[in-house]
């Protein structure tokens, strides 16, 4: 009796699981909002040529093959395959079928599709983005460009047509499909300032002094490139006016000592520098005109590479050597409230979201000799002092730089001594060379 | 004494085994019938529950994989989740009185025999022509309505048409079903800007904040407000952060042609 009081529940406990086995498994699944961000499936047609004139392949071709990069590249989207997209090239609304691109293989979410004739020397391209799924009121989008006739107008519209798909479907962020890239380059033998379209296209010199010229920085209304620069004196920050064609003055930075990094403040008023006429090197602020100087800071040990709080104009961010080793600290705009961002490492080159948010920097986190690790880009949430390591184990990557959407950085990558200039996505992703001749350094990502 | 000793001696030895088989007789008997009760049970259990058609997922009848199509893209249907959780609704009755129930005609037998001498009140033929001058019947929406969502104006089967089914939604007017890439729009940047760890862990999974905000010409967020709180303050205030942190959900459409919007958001833990 006893030996079956004690087995009563163990017996229970069996017929019950047995029970329990018996029952039909019932399935759960879990979803909700903030689960993730789904990219938008986009198709871009190939454009419908329109009239027989000799010129229109090549603008075709020069404007699709723009579109679909400009697309790709914008990180929002989950861009249609080529070949996965149906064969008919609708040229306008009334000849696009939605059910033939909404459905497989193709399965957009959204369709850019136009036609493209060539006359007269003059370009004529009609653009349209439909909403598939809305067959009621599919229009999102329908533009109209007339521009002359040449294979980097074509580039240019594709550009601009990108620019404003990005901009309605990403959020009302502008798309960077037309900002530029200013760099570094040696390759007619002295160090000048060279720009690029931000895709690697249409590289030239902008600068031809003869001289060393490093750290460009282009003004946020794209009107004057500060750089520091070799001559006489030593180091100076130096200006030169992209509407004149022509360095022109700026006082502030050529006084004695090194001079060095300009940085615009996102309101083009003030530029940040850092500056040793002090004995040290400091980081200075004066006006864009050249006047007005002061001294941000007065620690000892080397302070240099300022940039600015683009969002608020009201902080700085800087690398200072007080404690040995290069590490990034915030300020204030009047030197107060100075906060240090890493925890030790080497890390140089800050660069400060557009939505002020996050910095992103170079950092090696085990600097010393035989220490394993290399010189990688790291993303930096300010608030909450967390990072993300966005390069791994390829060169030596250094001068990071945000592009105006937030969505892009722009960076230096050194692989066995030849450094190139890289762009990727902000979380590490895609990243792209874009430069393949000469040695270039010291990317900036204009600001629109 | 011998005697009485012995007759004792008997007596226990006849009453033990009477004893013993007592005690085990009965639980015995009820374990038997329990045990027999649960398999009774089990079997009629099985029996009754393979009357019914199981559907297992991954049965060998489903075959594996199944593609999941979205049957809203082809057809208007009804939203499948419940209208709108946000309604200001009272669970009281209204004072107001229903309307009276309209007088029933008194029945008038067809088939009795006229009795000789005696008028017939004769029942009066409505013709077509009179029914149409009387007023339209008043439609029962004047009634006071309480525990459900009034009519409202959203068209729900065109907002599930266009894929909209996020946490944001249009109160009023049509734009829901013309700018259903716009609506997405707000809830890819709302997915981006609110931080589900600013919230207490303690909160229960599935509780939902709602907000009414308007959106401006530019896009930019204002008069973000609190519609019914969650009961959580970290997520009430998370997900208020979270529309404020957002500089602008896009300019509106330029086709829209009003210069504000509103929207009503929820976040759910």
């Amino acid at each position: 009796m006893k030996a079956f009081s004690r087995l009563f529940p163990l017996s229970v406990l069996a017929l019950t699981s047995f029970v329990a086995l018996q029952l039909p498994a019932q399935d759960w699944v879990h979803t909700g909002t903030n689960l993730g961000n789904d990219r938008i499936r986009i198709a871009a047609a190939d454009l419908k040529l329109v009239g027989a004139d000799p010129q229109t392949p090549t603008l075709k071709a020069a404007f699709d093959a723009t579109l679909y990069s400009d697309l790709a590249s914008a990180g929002i989207f989950d861009l249609v395959s080529k070949s996965l997209i149906p064969q008919a090239m609708p040229g306008s609304p009334q000849e696009i079928s939605l059910p033939q691109w909404s459905a497989a293989p193709s399965n957009a979410a959204m369709v850019a599709f136009g036609a493209l004739s060539a006359s007269n020397g003059r370009l004529i391209v009609y653009g349209w983005l439909f909403d598939t799924r809305n067959t009621g009121n599919p229009q999102v989008l329908g533009k109209q460009y007339n521009e002359t006739a040449s294979e980097e107008m074509a580039r240019t519209v594709a550009h601009r047509f990108a620019d404003e798909i990005i901009l309605r479907l990403g959020g009302g962020i502008n798309g960077i499909a037309e900002t530029k890239i200013y760099f570094v380059s040696s390759r007619t033998g002295s160090k000048e300032i060279w720009v690029m379209d931000y895709d690697g296209q249409n590289q030239h010199a902008v600068t031809h002094l003869g001289s060393i010229s490093l750290s460009p920085r282009i003004a946020p209304d794209n009107s004057r490139l500060a750089f520091s620069s070799l001559g006489r004196d030593g180091w100076a920050i130096r200006m030169y006016s992209l509407e004149l064609g022509r360095t022109v003055s700026f006082p502030a930075g050529t006084a004695g000592g090194s001079n060095l990094s300009p940085a615009w403040s996102g309101d083009g008023s003030k530029i940040a520098f850092s500056s040793s006429r002090s004995g040290d090197s400091e980081i200075w602020v004066a006006d864009s005109s050249g006047g007005n100087l002061r001294k941000l800071t007065s620690f000892r040990g080397p302070d240099v590479a300022p940039c600015w709080n683009p969002r608020t104009n009201a902080q700085i961010a800087w690398v200072s050597g007080r404690t040995g080793l290069p590490q990034i600290y915030t300020m204030d705009l009047d030197g107060a409230n100075v906060q240090r961002m890493t925890d030790g490492g080497y890390a140089v080159s800050p660069s400060w979201s557009p939505n002020g948010q996050a910095l992103t920097f170079s950092w090696n986190r085990k600097y010393g000799p035989g220490a394993p690790g290399g010189q990688d880009i790291y993303y930096f949430d300010i608030a909450s002092k967390r990072w993300l390591q966005l390069t791994h184990e390829s060169g030596s990557n250094d001068y990071p730089s945000w592009a105006p959407d937030g969505r892009h950085i722009v960076f230096e990558r050194a692989i066995g001594g030849h450094p190139q200039i890289w762009s990727m996505l902000a979380d590490g992703t895609e990243q792209h060379q874009l430069t393949h001749t000469g040695s270039n350094q010291m990317p900036n990502w204009s600001w629109k | 004494m011998m005697d009485l000793l012995e007759n004792s001696d008997e007596l226990e030895r006849e009453l033990e085994p009477k004893l013993a088989r007592e005690a085990f007789v009965a639980p015995a008997t009820g374990s038997l019938l329990l045990h027999g009760a649960l398999f009774g049970g089990l079997v009629l259990y099985s029996l009754v529950g393979g009357l019914f058609h199981h559907n297992f997922w991954g049965s060998p009848g489903a075959g594996g994989a199944i593609q999941v199509n979205l049957v809203s893209s082809a057809m208007p249907l009804p939203a499948d989740q419940p209208p709108n959780n946000n309604v200001l609704a009272t669970e009281t009755p209204s004072q107001a009185p229903a309307e009276p129930a309209p007088k029933t005609k008194q029945a008038v037998d067809e088939t009795a025999i006229p009795i000789a001498g005696k008028q017939v009140k004769k029942p009066q033929q409505q013709t077509a022509a009179k029914t149409q001058q009387h007023q339209p019947q008043p439609q029962q929406d004047n009634r006071a309505q309480y525990g459900e969502q009034a009519g409202s104006s959203i068209a729900r089967a065109t907002q599930a048409q266009n894929g909209s089914n996020g946490p944001a939604s249009i109160t009023a007017g049509d734009f829901g079903s013309r700018f259903g890439w716009y609506v997405d729009g707000i809830n890819r940047k709302m997915a981006t800007s609110w931080y589900k760890p600013e919230v207490d862990p303690r909160t229960p999974k599935g509780a939902r904040v709602f907000l009414t905000f308007t959106i401006r010409k530019d896009g930019s967020p204002t008069d973000v407000q609190i519609d019914r709180a969650s009961g959580s303050t970290t997520l009430d205030r998370s997900c208020q952060r979270g529309v404020q942190r957002v500089d602008t959900f896009g300019q509106l459409p330029s086709a829209y042609n009003s210069n504000t919007l509103k929207v009503s958001y929820y976040c759910e833990y």
